[in-house]
């Protein structure tokens, strides 16, 4: 290795004379190989490999490999173009590199896609076909991306297909589980949720159940999860059945040996789903049709604190992703269990913090605004401005109704400090962004309530000198709207500005 | 009486209808794991689970909580059924312009960088950069850069004249000998050509030497860009955004078309359109244009409170214009960015609102009111380390916070905040199941200001391998992936309003290569966005080759290297009050061609009636399972029977009508061929015009400059009289040849060589053998060109002092000379030297260059053309003498008729032509 010496000239100097041509590659290039160098000893994703193929014999030279090292320590993994393989084989193969075989399977695979672009299903499937040859690959690397290609395809192909139905899916799929153990599961999941789709749960749960008991060899992590899931949903579909015993048992009025079996029947249909469905909540993720019904089930056997203690953790978990509905979930659970306001209070800050934007934001705001504590009134305000900075939510009237009614509460309550500290931060922005002429005449046009509620909040918070408050009051004295006046009114006496002044 | 009870009197007032707010959260997400990692974790199960799940299973609804057998899933009727398809009139697009009066040279490709032969490894299929190659060509067309430095410093033990025989010069060199050597021929490049000893001597003893200066310096400096021109090549992200745009008018079948056009992209055009429902959109008038001091490499529109704004991106500038209602541009401000913008943004929400960023990292909020705010500046990329200078910005649901991404993810970033807080909306990582290698290309925030909108937090995010839809009240959790499987990178995205209600939103997306796809979503408010139906393939401007005529293969690669131009821009329009849904889509192409397509939804009449056909097959083959495959035979063979008229359409003669309209202009332009020049050894050849010429030269240097492009002919007045090479004849303009054995073809043979009797009688009179050959030794006499040291402005219509100096060699005079002023006294006599072994032009004819020059000065422009020599028929080459350049030469050539400068060489070719035609002595 010779540091001192930049890269460019160790590449001349590996100056093949007998081929003629200067062998430097592009710093660009090697690392490409390094990538796929890497991706293989580590036990590769299969994704990666497919287009790595043709570079997976190719080892970079020493003089290289210094370089990519230097580039690559600390950083990420250079950019990967998909298209720069192909951009390369254009020039370098000729056709010398790839067989026939080769060749043939990867145009294939180009058509299917195509005619899968283009909706082609019945072309698609006869293109498929032919692609079923490259399960003979000679790479052992293509080999094993082939089954997942042709399951991708030919799933997407059946589900499409207009003459395709449930038994040609299922076939299909009960063949493609066994060729190539890795995709098993996954196929199986997939089989399972589309025939949940087609109604059939049943089968569905008959699939589950079959890929949960499956067993090859030592499992890799990522199916370990992926058999954590597949219990999930078998889980989901327990839950089902149980909530239709449940029905069952409260419908019908049953003599007491009957209804002790069907109990008992309810009750295992309980351990089972709560057991799977438990187990997944654990892991870090997005679950909640599994924690809706976990909870549901759990709340039904009078399990309140284990209930709350679930949608807790769901929702303060700080591995998990920051999912609003967790929040909304352990609301909405305190809520029936008529927990205190404070409680409430405190779960709805913090989906405050995380989603200002929420519907249930204006529930949050009644609970402030009903709460004895100042600091929780003057949130209400906040709540409401906030909702309001969202361009989802300017022709909110309900929103703005609030806050022109709360508005008119704080000046009266002389907490003109607490509208100043809302408002500072958005003084240089709301009136164009709310309050211009346009939004006047439109909003006019389009609702009126919202309008005169809008021109009441321009008016204290800009005056009366305000374009939207002068464009509405004049419409409204037009057509003798008798708020109007009592608002200019109110307007002329109570505006922030005038109170700066003072 | 209170003001609220006030508005409760109002009965007469819309009350209590609430518009169903967008910003409801779907209560319901589809289960996914949330595992955070580097990208291209192998055990992230992400691969297999439900947002990566890019094909049929994004269909799939999440399982609701009640039981799916107690409400059974109303079998939905499929997009396609209830939508229809989006169809297109034609197989491909259609030119909607004129071809643009410039011509473009498809860029560079893998072929011009790589290596081409084949390597004598038996498995290395390796793709390396030739630089041998380029090296060739570089020492070859840069002779005078790459060797110039060199001849300086070995200046001093080299003696090109005779040898003197003082002590002091015992170092010194001979090289008179090895310059007889080598006049005569170019070694180089001739196969033939004759190695002297001596020759071969020297090459061993110098060549390592100084073919390890050469290389050592020009390598690296290659190497470098080579790399550079590779990576532009893979990716290139200047134009992430796209340069097209649509500028609604005030009603609503009329608007602009804005795109850039000329070679350097400067032009920046505003073309009105008139849109009909039926027929084909009209181009009313010639464009508005407006050129700008850079490339435009990004256009951006939005109408925002009725204010149309339109804001570009060049590579060091932006400008926002405001377009009244009649469609004038007004300019508004324009922001200067020193390290080069990468991306601009107009706010969905706040009319003139910017948000711009650059290579430094600094993101900035702009408008033409309030000005410049920067709000983010990291020169460090986000997640890991990329050596990416992109980055991006856009808007959000919220006007206060914007998106800062790059290329390794994107963050939300609050304007009122402190800069580099906010969390991320999106990381390449495992959380979102990202490849190894995977990097952000686009980041695209999908809420529009118009209250149709899918959902007004939802963010697109494209990587080279895969598309994520993004809402920003969840991040890092994609709520979809698609495998866009594109083969180029997806620069360019548009989100579409439904075409009509309830329907689903198109999404196009739109490869650098040209390659189009819509995808269909769903969701709007309480719903996570989903694929409503397959994602589809729209055919690309390369499509369109078979509704061209079929051309000489010449005209053919021609139109086949402009069809297959780089995309560079998407637009889509939604034509008003159509009775079916129709759209629009506009595409740019590098070449500067705007071509268009009409698409529409045609209901789907095939599918139900295939639908019921299956049901009434499966209540009847569901008996026979056996029969399965049989059946599957059958309804193969008969789909087959009626697929290909149900969704092929073919090219309608108006659509012919219309490319072959466009390729007839096209073809009409004149293919630029560079007019040939012999080699020359002048750098300074533009010294020698007269000073008026050589301020337009300079005017037209400077046009050039600015625009980015070749140095043209054009730029520099008329060109002067110049016979094309033996060699090339036959392929100038007017092809004799060509146009001989057209007559001939079409059986008109006798007519043409009478004609051409009657009309080539006079110039042919002189035999061109002579002229020949005097350009032939003149290409190598040209050396006497370089020595104008002297300043510019003393003598213009002088000859070249050289001749001047030969004349007077070896006097006193000489060192007045003002060539001499610049060259060190003890170099003068080797400089003299050497000059003496140079053939030199005959005495006679410079005895006195002065008067005669002076007197050729006086000529006027009208003097009789015999004087000079015999020109082809060349109409390029017919623009009238000027006379200073007449002076020294072509008097000089008509009188020796063997030494002589001709008129080609004196004005500025070098500069004028691609610079690959410059001098090929090597040494």
């Amino acid at each position: 290795m010779m540091p001192s010496q930049p890269p460019w000239k160790q590449g001349l100097r590996r100056t093949d004379p007998d081929s003629g041509s200067a062998d430097l590659q592009l710093r660009a290039l090697p690392t490409v190989s390094l990538s796929s160098t890497r991706t293989c000893e580590s036990g590769a994703c299969p994704v990666l490999l497919e287009n790595m193929d043709t570079f997976s014999d190719e080892l970079t030279s020493p003089g290289e490999e210094d370089d990519q090292v230097e580039a690559s320590v600390g950083a990420g993994p250079e950019i990967h173009l998909p298209w720069r393989l192909q951009h390369i084989q254009s020039i370098v193969n000729h056709g010398h590199n790839g067989t026939n075989f080769t060749r043939t399977t990867s145009i294939c695979l180009n058509f299917i896609q195509e005619a899968v672009l283009k909706h082609q299903w019945q072309q698609a499937s006869e293109f498929l076909q032919s692609y079923f040859q490259a399960l003979e690959d000679v790479n052992s690397q293509k080999r094993q991306v082939a089954p997942e290609n042709i399951w991708k395809l030919g799933s997407a192909i059946l589900y499409h297909h207009p003459k395709s139905n449930i038994e040609t899916f299922s076939a299909f799929a009960d063949r493609m589980k066994n060729i190539g153990v890795q995709n098993y599961l996954k196929i199986s999941l997939q089989h399972a949720l589309y025939l949940l789709h087609k109604g059939m749960v049943e089968d569905a749960y008959r699939n589950l159940n079959q890929a949960e008991s499956w067993r090859y060899g030592e499992m890799s992590a990522s199916q370990e999860k992926l058999i954590k899931l597949i219990q999930a949903y078998r889980g989901l579909l327990d839950y089902y059945t149980w909530s239709k015993k449940r029905t069952e048992l409260a419908r019908f009025d049953m003599d007491t040996f009957a209804s002790n079996a069907a109990t008992q029947d309810m009750h295992s249909y309980f351990r089972q789903a709560s057991l799977n469905l438990h187990e997944i909540i654990e892991i870090p993720g997005v679950w909640d049709p599994f924690v809706k019904s976990y909870v549901e089930m759990l709340k039904y056997y009078g399990d309140q604190d284990g209930a709350r203690q679930v949608l807790t953790d769901y929702a303060y978990d700080n591995n998990f992703p920051s999912n609003p509905n967790a929040h909304i979930y352990l609301y909405k659970f305190l809520k029936k269990e008529k927990a205190p306001g404070d409680k409430l209070i405190s779960v709805l800050k913090t989906l405050h913090q995380i989603v200002p934007s929420h519907k249930i934001m204006l529930e949050f705001h009644t609970l402030l605004r009903k709460s004895k504590k100042e600091k929780h009134r003057k949130l209400g305000l906040e709540v409401l401005f906030a909702v309001l900075d969202f361009s989802g939510c300017t022709e909110n009237t309900t929103a703005w109704r609030y806050l022109a009614k709360y508005l008119k509460r704080m000046m009266m309550e002389k907490h003109l400090d607490w509208i100043q500290d809302g408002w500072s931060s958005r003084k240089d922005w709301w009136p164009t962004f709310h309050f211009s002429y346009y939004l006047a005449k439109k909003n006019w046009k389009e609702n009126k309530m919202l309008a005169l509620k809008k021109a009441f909040t321009s008016g204290i918070l800009l005056g009366k000198g305000c374009k939207y408050f002068m464009y509405v009051s004049k419409q409204g004295h037009k057509v003798k709207e008798k708020s109007i006046k009592t608002m200019k009114k109110f307007v002329k006496k109570h505006n922030i500005l005038d109170s700066e002044e003072l | 009486m209170s003001f609220s009870s006030l508005f409760h009197r109002n009965r007469d007032l819309r009350i209590g209808h609430e518009p169903c707010t967008q910003m409801d959260f779907p209560d319901n997400l589809f289960p996914t794991f949330f595992l955070p990692g580097p990208p291209g974790l192998n055990d992230s199960p992400g691969l297999y689970l439900a947002p990566a799940w890019s094909d049929c299973m994004q269909l799939l609804k999440p399982p609701q909580t009640q039981d799916p057998s107690v409400n059974p899933p109303q079998h939905e009727t499929s997009y396609v059924t209830k939508w229809g398809r989006w169809k297109s009139d034609t197989p491909g697009p259609l030119p909607f312009l004129r071809p643009g009066p410039d011509l473009w040279n498809p860029e560079l490709t893998p072929r011009d960088l790589l290596f081409q032969g084949r390597l004598r490894r038996p498995f290395g299929a390796k793709a390396t950069v030739d630089v041998m190659e380029q090296l060739n060509q570089f020492l070859w067309d840069h002779g005078d850069i790459a060797f110039g430095p060199l001849g300086k410093l070995l200046q001093e033990d080299f003696n090109l004249g005779k040898a003197k025989k003082s002590r002091k010069d015992r170092t010194v060199m001979n090289a008179e000998r090895l310059l007889q050597d080598l006049s005569g021929h170019q070694p180089k490049g001739c196969p033939w050509a004759h190695l002297s000893t001596r020759q071969r001597r020297f090459s061993l003893l110098g060549g390592t030497v100084l073919a390890e200066e050469v290389e050592g310096l020009l390598g690296g400096l290659l190497h470098e860009e080579l790399e550079t021109r590779w990576k532009g090549l893979l990716l290139d992200e200047t134009s992430t955004g796209g340069a097209l745009a649509w500028v609604p008018g005030a009603k609503p079948h009329v608007g602009q078309l804005v795109y850039p056009t000329g070679q350097a992209y400067n032009q920046l055009n505003f073309q009105k359109v008139k849109l009909f429902s039926t027929r084909k959109p009209q181009a009313v008038g010639d464009p508005t244009q407006i050129l700008l001091q850079g490339p435009v490499r990004q256009v951006v529109t939005r109408t925002v409170q009725g204010e149309a704004l339109l804001a570009v991106r060049s590579d060091h500038h932006c400008a926002v214009w405001q377009v009244s209602r009649q469609g004038h541009p007004e300019p508004l401000q324009v922001l200067g960015t020193e390290k080069g913008a990468t991306g601009i943004s107009l706010s969905p929400h706040l009319p003139g609102e910017l948000a711009v960023c650059t290579r430094s990292g600094a993101v900035c909020l702009w408008s033409p009111q309030n000005g410049l705010k920067q709000i983010y500046k990291d020169p460090e990329t986000l997640v890991f380390k990329d050596s990416s200078s992109w980055r991006w910005a856009d808007f959000t649901a919220h006007p206060r916070m914007l998106t800062v991404a790059d290329r390794t993810g994107v963050r939300l970033t609050d304007v009122r905040g402190p800069s580099g807080c906010g969390e991320f909306l999106f990381r390449v990582g495992a959380e979102a199941s990202c490849q190894r290698g995977e990097r952000i290309l686009l980041a695209q925030y999908l809420g529009t200001s118009s209250p149709v909108s899918l959902s007004p937090t939802l963010h697109l995010i494209c990587t080279q391998f895969s598309l994520y839809l993004l809402d920003e009240r969840l991040p890092l959790v994609p709520m979809l992936k698609w495998n866009h499987a594109l083969m180029s990178p997806p620069l360019l995205a548009e989100l579409l309003p439904p075409p009509c209600p309830g329907a689903p939103f198109p999404l196009l997306l739109g490869g650098l290569g040209g390659h189009l796809r819509m995808l269909h979503l769903s969701g709007g408010s309480s719903h996570t966005p989903q694929l409503a139906a397959p994602p589809q393939s729209l055919p690309s401007l390369s499509d369109s080759l078979p509704g061209f005529p079929v051309l000489e293969p010449h005209g053919q690669q021609l139109l086949q290297d402009r069809l297959k131009a780089p995309l560079m821009g998407l637009a889509a329009v939604v034509p008003p009050s159509c009775p079916s849904p129709t759209m629009l889509l506009f595409q740019l192409s590098a070449a500067g061609d705007v071509f268009y397509q009409h698409l529409w939804l045609q209901p789907d009449t095939n599918s139900k009636s295939a639908d019921s056909l299956q049901n009434s097959k499966s209540c009847t083959d569901h008996t026979d399972d056996p029969g399965l495959h049989s059946h599957d035979q059958s309804s193969a063979t008969s789909s087959l029977d009626t697929a290909p008229d149900s969704g092929a359409v073919s090219w309608n003669p108006q659509a012919v009508a219309c490319c072959r309209r466009w390729l007839k202009t096209l073809l009409q332009v004149p293919p630029a061929l560079p007019p040939w020049t012999p080699p020359t050894f002048s750098q300074h050849p533009l010294r020698w015009l007269r000073e008026e010429v050589k301020g337009k030269v300079r005017e037209g240097l400077q046009a050039a400059m600015n625009e980015g492009r070749l140095l043209q002919q054009r730029d520099l007045g008329p060109l002067p009289p110049s016979d094309p090479p033996p060699a090339h004849e036959p392929f100038g303009p007017e092809n004799k040849l060509t146009e001989r054995l057209e007559a001939f073809w079409e059986g008109k043979g006798a007519i043409w060589w009478d004609s051409q009797q009657g009309s080539t009688q006079v110039p042919r009179k002189r035999p061109s053998r002579e002229k020949r050959r005097t350009q032939l030794s003149s290409s190598f006499s040209s050396i006497r060109a370089t020595s104008d040291f002297s300043d510019m402005d003393s003598h213009h219509g002088t000859p070249s002092p050289l001749h001047r100096m030969s004349e007077a060699s070896q006097s006193q005079e000489l060192s007045q000379e003002p060539w001499a002023r610049n060259v060190p006294r003890e170099r003068r006599q080797t400089l003299r030297d050497y000059l003496a072994v140079l053939p030199s032009p005959e005495s006679e004819n410079c005895s006195s260059p002065r008067s005669q020059n002076r007197s050729s000065q006086t000529l006027p422009t009208s003097e009789p053309m015999s004087h000079s020599v015999p020109r082809s028929q060349d109409p390029r080459t017919q623009t009238p003498l000027r006379p200073h350049q007449r002076n020294s030469s072509a008097l000089c050539s008509q009188n020796s008729g063997i030494r002589s400068l001709p008129s080609r060489h004196t004005p500025s070719l070098a500069g004028s032509q691609p610079l690959k035609k410059k001098p090929r002595m090597g040494f």
